[in-house]
């Protein structure tokens, strides 16, 4: 193995590393609950804000009842059913996957996929014709390639 | 492919202006809340006046017309007569008008009763879980409880007084029978 | 009776309307039958069109300077107690005058085609003239009927107006940021413009492209930094610590912008190997109908925003507009389709037109994310009466991993030649880009940094940025090799001489530093909410933050309760002074942060709420959000980037080989 294939072997297995060290699955704190939950609670009084992250003084009080609703014991669904209740899926800020309405999840993968898979079905790889080239045009190919590269000076007529 | 490429692009676009069009039919400030034609949520709240604590299960069978409001709130305000003039009408019938007191301080909420001539009983929801409770975006809101305690109706913004009599007419058959 | 501003600007443009329509004519007549005067007449239709509407918007100003309460726009926008800057910048503080100035920004390119564009390509030019003419004209009718007439009266003349919007007179930002967003938008124009004249004209060539290749660059500039200008305002006055909430409104701008982005990639690969005519037809096209689509959610009332305009008339008039700009485009496209052929095709999945390609992709789906989920709760009101909502949990977790993705696809395309690359110039051109790749993952781990995105983005921010210091780096050996220059000087020339590319290496740099602003400020902020007294102390995240009590502070136009606040600690020691604006009209009072922005953390102060009784005690938040000034430095970087992009080639061309002459270019 070449010294360049050992070092992008090592390098990627720290990546992965790190990443999975970093989404290693922890039991979330009460906090850390509370945060999650009303990041996702819409603020009834503002303009599209979470419950989280909006200063007024409604949220303040949907944030305390959270508060108390986890120390109770109950769980995220329970929590979120109690604001459904009063105000419908409207006080969501994120279509719960199970319904109809968790469609929306689905279409960004699936523009996604569709979108590449057309891309890739446009590439296509063009046969070698030409003779391979002798080791001196070789060189001068090479050191014209690394001078334009370098300059990027338009090869064609009609582009800036 | 170049067909169902072109198809799908006309179809695509066609579906997005018939739904911008379908946009303008509705008002975005107009939500509507769960509760409506649910049971109402019980509490016991104190009084604004300090005068004991006044809870919904005291007016079972009687139409209860539930008004959130606050001092800051100038909609409220021009309401404030409508509301007067239906309480005069109706509170020697079966029919109770209760005032709820939203995001405001005591003190506000007291002067505020005491500047607009509001005589009927007005509570204090301190954390605001009642408000929660009925589904509340925004004051004024109004919400019309049957004699049955389940939640016919719900205005929001300023009411009128022709609303408020057109709701407790509909609701009060029921209690005089 | 002297004329009153609003006189003179009703006057100008109902003059400027029959002009427009003239223009339009003189222009398809010009380009049809090659007319020189009826170019001529076109011409100068345009610089008058100009120069009257420009008038009208400083006669708005004026009016407003002179609080000409009669005129119904001033009395709504401005009130005498308006400070004068304000009063100033209240020009686009509402519908009327934003669209008048709109109108102004649209009728100028105008007038910049019509002297600049038409004699460089006689016949493309002109037509793209007499596109741009129709799009003037829509907008004079706009302007000239009570849909959005800004000069309209006042029924009753108050003594003193209303006084502009609160949130708008909070910070003077708003003087930059929808001018910057405006121009971006409106410049977009101009591509289209070319775009549709080549497919009217049936040229089925790069010409249009070419010629309006620097005004795509600048527009997309000016969007993405009048985006970042927004975003900076919403932090800095909206006083919710966070710069970005996907508000339809803000999703309205980055629609364009992301398309945009992908345009001017795939521009490039049409103009080296003559591909993706059609595709990039269609981006110019989608671009501008986004920019019509935002530009009606923001003003048609049918979404609930911060920027929401109340409902008006002009909303099924813009609405009908779009209809016909995505009608009428795509019906010339598909007409012309047979004649826009590409000149060969993408070779190698490893070729930098591939990546370009998946690049665009990546692009569309990500604006298509952004565009369903903000009408996904119109479409499903509309469609089943159920009210639902779309925010920012769905955004973010769907749009983060496509950024991942671009910012991967940045690092690698750049790199990549033309036609394709061998493996053993992959590895050699990677490695050092990928154990950088590694120790961003592990600095991200190190600092403490949450998540996987968040460790993600260090590593490919890594990346990207060896890869560009990489780029730079062969560049000035080449130079060195070549021209014997110094390495400062082979740096200064590189920016120079090959400024698409270097300056395109800036803007990725600046790209990285927002990546790495979002990553860390989403991931590291530390937020802490008290109730305190004067004289009180608490500690967050090494900060120790004093609260000295709340006092009154009264301004002309508006009264202030405001928290003193002292933070020490860590090299700090800063005085914030977060506050409740109370302003004549509002209800209720606006809350205006303080904040102390450092390079390495920002520390934000919220005035969240008060004793109304006796100012005994206040409840203070405060959020330490890390690098989020990286978020306005790479605004800014990537501007700079564009800047060196758009300048102009010095004319002194280096002899290295022949070369044959550039053909003159819209924008030289």
């Amino acid at each position: 193995m070449t010294r360049e294939r050992a070092l992008i072997l090592i390098a990627l297995l720290a990546i992965l590393g790190a990443v999975a060290w970093s989404a290693r699955p922890h039991d979330p704190t009460p906090a850390e609950r509370v945060d999650r939950i009303t990041s996702e609670l819409r603020c009834v009084t503002c303009q599209g804000l979470s419950v989280k992250d909006s200063p007024a003084a409604s949220a303040r009080q949907m944030r305390d009842l959270v508060v108390q609703r986890i120390a109770e014991g109950r769980t995220d669904d329970e929590i979120r059913d109690e604001f459904r209740a009063s105000y419908g899926d409207w006080v969501l800020l994120s279509p719960p996957a199970s319904s109809w309405s968790g469609l929306i999840w689905l279409v960004p993968l699936v523009a996604l996929v569709a979108g590449l898979a057309v891309a890739i079905g446009r590439v296509r790889p063009a046969t070698s014709s030409a003779a391979a080239p002798s080791a001196r045009d070789l060189a001068a190919l090479r050191e014209r390639v690394a001078r334009e590269e370098a300059l990027d000076l338009p090869r064609t007529e009609g582009a800036e | 492919m170049q067909r169902w490429l072109r198809l799908s692009i006309v179809v695509g676009i066609t579906a997005l202006v018939v739904v911008l069009m379908l946009a303008f039919r509705r008002d975005p400030r107009d939500i509507r809340t769960g509760t409506v034609n649910k049971p109402a949520a019980a509490f016991t709240l104190d009084r604004l006046d300090g005068a004991g604590r006044v809870a919904l299960a005291d007016h079972t069978g009687k139409v209860v017309v539930l008004n959130f409001f606050a001092s800051w709130c100038i909609p409220c305000k021009e309401e404030n007569p409508a509301l007067v003039r239906v309480w005069e009408r109706y509170r020697s019938s079966d029919v109770v008008v209760i005032g709820i007191l939203y995001q405001d301080s005591l003190e506000s909420g007291r002067r505020y009763v005491r500047d607009n001539g509001v005589t009927w009983p007005t509570l204090t929801d301190e954390d605001g879980r009642i408000a929660f409770a009925y589904g509340v975006f925004g004051i004024p809101e109004t919400y019309f409880i049957g004699p049955d305690g389940i939640i016919a109706g719900r205005h929001i913004g300023p009411i009128d007084e022709a609303t408020l009599v057109a709701a407790i007419d509909s609701l009060r058959p029921k209690a005089a029978r | 009776m002297t004329p009153s501003f609003a006189d003179l600007g009703t006057a100008a443009l109902r003059a400027a309307l029959p002009l427009a329509i003239w223009g339009i004519g003189a222009a398809a007549y010009a380009a049809a039958k090659r007319d020189g005067r009826a170019l001529a007449s076109a011409r100068w239709a345009a610089l008058i069109t100009f120069l009257l509407v420009a008038s009208a918007a400083l006669a708005m100003v004026g009016a407003l300077v002179t609080h000409d309460f009669s005129v119904a726009y001033v009395a709504k926008n401005n009130a005498l107690e308006t400070p004068p800057f304000f009063t100033v910048i209240s020009l686009w503080a509402a519908l009327e005058g934003s669209i008048l100035l709109w109108t102004a920004i649209l009728a100028g390119a105008t007038a910049y085609v019509a002297w600049r564009g038409t004699p460089a390509l006689p016949r493309l030019g002109t037509t793209a003239l007499a596109v741009l003419f129709t799009m003037v004209t829509f907008f004079l009718l706009l302007v000239t009927t009570p849909a959005a007439d800004p000069f309209v009266r006042s029924e009753i003349v108050p003594l003193n107006g209303n006084g502009p919007n609160p949130l708008l007179q909070n910070h003077p930002l708003m003087g930059l940021h929808p001018p910057l967003l405006y121009l971006g938008y409106v410049l977009f124009s101009v591509p289209f413009a070319y775009a549709i004249a080549s497919l009217i004209l049936g040229e089925g060539g790069d010409r249009w492209l070419v010629a309006t290749r620097r005004f795509a660059l600048v527009s997309w500039a000016l969007l993405g930094v009048g985006i970042v200008a927004g975003a900076w305002w919403s932090y800095a006055v909206l006083g919710w610590g966070g710069y970005w909430a996907w508000d339809p409104v803000e999703n309205a701008a980055i629609m364009p912008w992301l398309v945009a982005t992908a345009y001017l990639h795939s521009v490039m690969v049409e103009e080296k190997r003559r591909l993706l005519r059609s595709w990039n037809l269609s981006l110019v096209i989608a671009t501008f109908a986004l920019t019509i689509l935002g530009t009606f959610l923001t003003r048609s009332g049918v979404v609930n925003s911060v920027h929401a305009f109340t409902q008006s008339a002009i909303g099924p008039l813009l609405l009908g507009y779009l209809v016909a700009i995505v009608v009428l485009s795509v019906g010339l496209l598909l007409w012309r389709m047979p004649t826009l052929r590409d000149a060969g095709a993408v070779g190698a999945p490893l070729s930098r037109e591939a990546i370009f390609l998946f690049q665009n992709v990546v692009f569309v789906a990500a604006t298509l994310t952004v565009l369903l989920g903000t009408l996904y709760p119109l479409i499903a009101e509309a469609l089943s009466g159920a009210q639902l909502s779309i925010g920012r949990p769905y955004f973010d977790r769907v749009e983060v991993p496509l950024a991942l993705a671009l910012l991967f696809l940045m690092g690698i395309g750049p790199q990549l030649p033309w036609h394709g690359a061998s493996r053993a110039t992959l590895e050699r051109q990677f490695t050092a880009p990928i154990v950088a790749s590694a120790g961003g993952a592990l600095l991200a781990v190190a600092t403490g940094l949450g998540g996987a995105f968040a460790v993600l983005t260090y590593a490919l921010a890594a990346f990207v940025a060896a890869t560009v210091v990489q780029e730079f780096a062969r560049g000035i050996r080449a130079r060195r090799t070549l021209h014997g220059e110094s390495a400062g000087t082979a740096f200064a020339n590189l920016l120079r001489r090959s400024g698409r590319r270097y300056g395109g290496y800036v803007v990725h740099l600046g790209i990285v530093l927002v990546a790495v602003a979002v990553a860390t400020s989403q991931s590291k902020t530390v937020e802490i909410e008290r109730t305190v007294r004067a004289g009180d102390r608490f500690d967050v995240a090494g900060y120790t933050v004093s609260f000295n009590g709340l006092r009154d502070v009264k301004e002309p136009q508006r009264d202030l309760l405001v928290g003193d606040l002292a933070i020490t600690g860590n090299g700090a020691d800063e005085r914030l002074r977060p506050a409740l604006v109370f302003y004549p009209h509002a209800t209720q009072a606006v809350g205006s942060p303080g904040i102390s922005a450092g390079l390495r953390d920002d520390l934000y102060t919220i005035l969240i709420a008060y004793d109304t009784s006796a100012q005994t005690w206040a409840t203070i938040r405060v959020l330490v959000i890390p690098l989020v000034s990286w978020l306005w430095l790479g605004g800014a970087v990537v501007g700079l980037g564009a800047v060196i992009a758009a300048l102009p080639q010095p004319k002194r061309r280096e002899a290295l080989r022949p070369l044959a002459e550039a053909p003159a270019t819209v924008g030289d």
